[in-house]
């Protein structure tokens, strides 16, 4: 059986972390991978977050979206190349491209190309990280004191991926047990995807006639709890709270001091000295220190 | 037969590949080319650079940002500020950074036109609340007779209204020293587009040239600020904001450099009367014309900066 893209409660540091710290945590990722610009501090980071997820116990789903942020991340470097004309070292001639002008390809809008592919595959493995690693659920209890019906819809939305995957599988599955097979290519996934549509919106009728005779139109916000239910912080609340605030302050210092310096235009200036060395060290510590602690993990 | 089809089409494609300029690397490097950064209408020259750095095949953009601090719009195709001056609202009027090569406006942008050897670039921030398009001009002078327009060498031929005159003869002599080759004939309006024109004549016997007409029409029409009067006896000469700021008279002289329709520039030497005409055939030289959209001349033979 194919393994759930979807959260579970593993047994892992960020899974019992309370959800709103471990949201927190993975905002301060995709804020170090939107301010960064230095390949090696992004490079860094993105390995940093890869060890996390393996930590969390799904670094192979992780891993596996890598093939994804690849299907992104090449028109990304392919169009920046062909596109860019801020570059000085050039390496291809493509002569006169009529209404593109003149196709000069250079290293600097490869590079750079390069850099937002990479800033953009980080945000990818980032947000499935948080998609297995965060309770949605618990993130949506948390809304519902802002807006109940928002956080309801946004629950119910959220409920229906994965039952919309498991109907996907078993209407592959009955395919397959067909005489003459399932139909192959382009055209079998046409007819499957066509099912699980129609099957979703015959479901969201349901869902909302049901909402409906449950007066959802009429839901009032949600009473806060009362003080001694609250649940206390946790070693890992801490630990990742405490992550999510040095990760923030060392992609701001990289930025400010200059250590994390990139200049891609009109010639590369990539710093990479002991200073950005350090920093890229020191990303990796506060991003993996968290999922070190195995104490207290288990669901 | 198959194979050696194939053979033949791959050598085919590499042939035409790098006939159309195609290949790996940077290619070879123009020579002696020149860069000139002013602002004002030539009037402040910020930056210029006889030798400047080029490596391999270089456009007009690489070759800007490869010698000054260079701030781009739309992925390097517009230029947005050099070295540190920038393009936007200056006393109320719109100004931005415009560039010509070999004294001729590109009809491309700056990221796709190729620098060959001998160009002439020259970027100008300047007002262009009169005219955003100022086709030619004089201040790459001897270009673009010597290098031509975009990498290519075209015939040069001087129209006079008096062939025999001392004002096309100088004209004619100071092109040749450059080593062009320039043919001469009376003047014969028509569109030319791939024969670089120098008009020589008192104005009323260039106004039936379409070229011409265009500058006595003023800025909007041929991008050039200085304006003679339908008789010829005057010349007004234009600031940035298109109003007259002095007229000149008997003796005027005026060269400038315009183009009409889809005709190769056409350069214009005349004047108010035999003596301006004269004093115009003899300013007609590098010093005189550096760096100058176009330049009038004072019956005192002063050489004025047009626009002033």
């Amino acid at each position: 059986m194919r393994p759930a893209r979807f959260y579970r409660r593993l047994a892992s540091p960020l899974h019992a972390a309370r959800a709103g710290i471990g949201a927190l945590w993975v905002a301060s990722l995709c804020a170090a991978a939107l301010l960064l610009y230095n390949p090696l501090a992004l490079a860094a980071l993105a390995l940093a977050v890869l060890g996390a997820a393996a930590g969390a116990g799904v670094g192979r789903h992780v891993a596996g979206t890598l093939r994804t942020a690849l299907i992104v991340a090449l028109p990304i470097v392919l169009v920046n190349v062909l596109v860019t004309r801020d570059g000085l070292t050039v390496f291809a001639r493509l002569g006169d491209l009529g209404p593109f002008g003149q196709g000069d390809l250079t290293v600097e809008a490869l590079v750079y190309g390069a850099v937002i592919a990479l800033k953009v595959s980080t945000l990818i493995v980032i947000t499935t990280l948080a998609g297995l690693a965060v309770d949605p659920d618990e993130m949506l209890r948390g809304l519902r004191r802002l807006s109940f019906r928002s956080a309801l819809t946004a629950s119910l939305a959220t409920r229906m991926i994965p039952l919309l995957a498991a109907d996907a599988q078993r209407l592959d599955e009955a395919q397959r047990t067909r005489p003459d097979g399932a139909p192959g290519g382009a055209r079998g996934r046409l007819a499957l995807f066509g099912a699980v549509l129609g099957g979703s919106l015959d479901r969201a009728m349901d869902v909302a006639a049901t909402l409906e005779l449950r007066g959802f139109a009429h839901a009032t916000r949600a009473r806060p709890r009362l003080r001694g239910v609250r649940r206390p912080w946790s070693r890992h609340d801490l630990a990742f709270a405490v992550s999510a605030s040095v990760v923030v302050a060392l992609a701001l210092a990289g930025r400010l001091t200059g250590a994390a310096s990139f200049t891609a235009y009109p010639e590369l200036l990539v710093r990479l000295d002991a200073g950005t060395l350090a920093l890229c060290a020191a990303l990796a510590v506060a991003v993996l220190m968290p999922a070190c602690d195995r104490r207290g993990i288990e669901p | 037969m198959r194979r050696a089809l194939r053979t033949a089409l791959v050598g085919t494609l590499t042939a035409a590949g790098l006939l159309a300029g195609c290949g790996l690397g940077p290619g070879s490097a123009p020579t002696g080319v020149r860069l000139t950064v002013s602002s004002e209408f030539g009037a402040r020259v910020l930056r210029q650079l006889s030798a400047p750095r080029v490596r391999g095949r270089e456009t007009v953009i690489s070759l800007l940002l490869r010698n000054n601090a260079v701030k781009t719009r739309y992925g390097g195709g517009f230029v947005q500020s050099i070295d540190g001056r920038a393009g936007g609202q200056s006393a109320g009027q719109p100004i931005d950074w415009f560039y010509y090569v070999n004294g001729v406006e590109a009809p491309k942008g700056a990221a796709d036109t190729v620098v060959h050897g001998g160009d002439r670039i020259w970027w100008d921030l300047h007002d262009w609340s009169q005219t955003q398009d100022i086709p030619a001009v004089v201040g790459s002078f001897p270009e673009p007779f010597v290098h031509g327009v975009a990498g290519k060498r075209l015939p040069v031929r001087v129209e006079c209204a008096d062939v025999q005159g001392e004002p096309c003869r100088t004209v004619t002599a100071r092109l040749r020293a450059f080593g062009v080759p320039a043919a001469i004939s009376t003047i014969a309006p028509g569109e030319e587009p791939s024969t670089l024109r120098v008009l020589v004549g008192p104005w009323p016997t260039l106004a039936g040239d379409p070229a011409a007409q265009g500058i006595g029409r003023g800025p909007a029409a041929s991008g050039v600020y200085a304006r003679p009067s339908a008789d010829g006896t005057t010349l007004s000469l234009l600031n940035a904001d298109g109003t007259v700021v002095r007229t000149l008279t008997a003796g005027a002289g005026l060269i400038a450099a315009t183009r009409y329709a889809q005709s190769a520039p056409v350069w214009v030497l005349t004047g108010t009367d035999s003596a301006g005409l004269a004093r115009a055939a003899k300013a007609f030289d590098p010093a005189t014309l550096r760096n100058r959209f176009a330049v009038a001349l004072a019956p005192s033979g002063e050489a004025l900066a047009v626009p002033r």
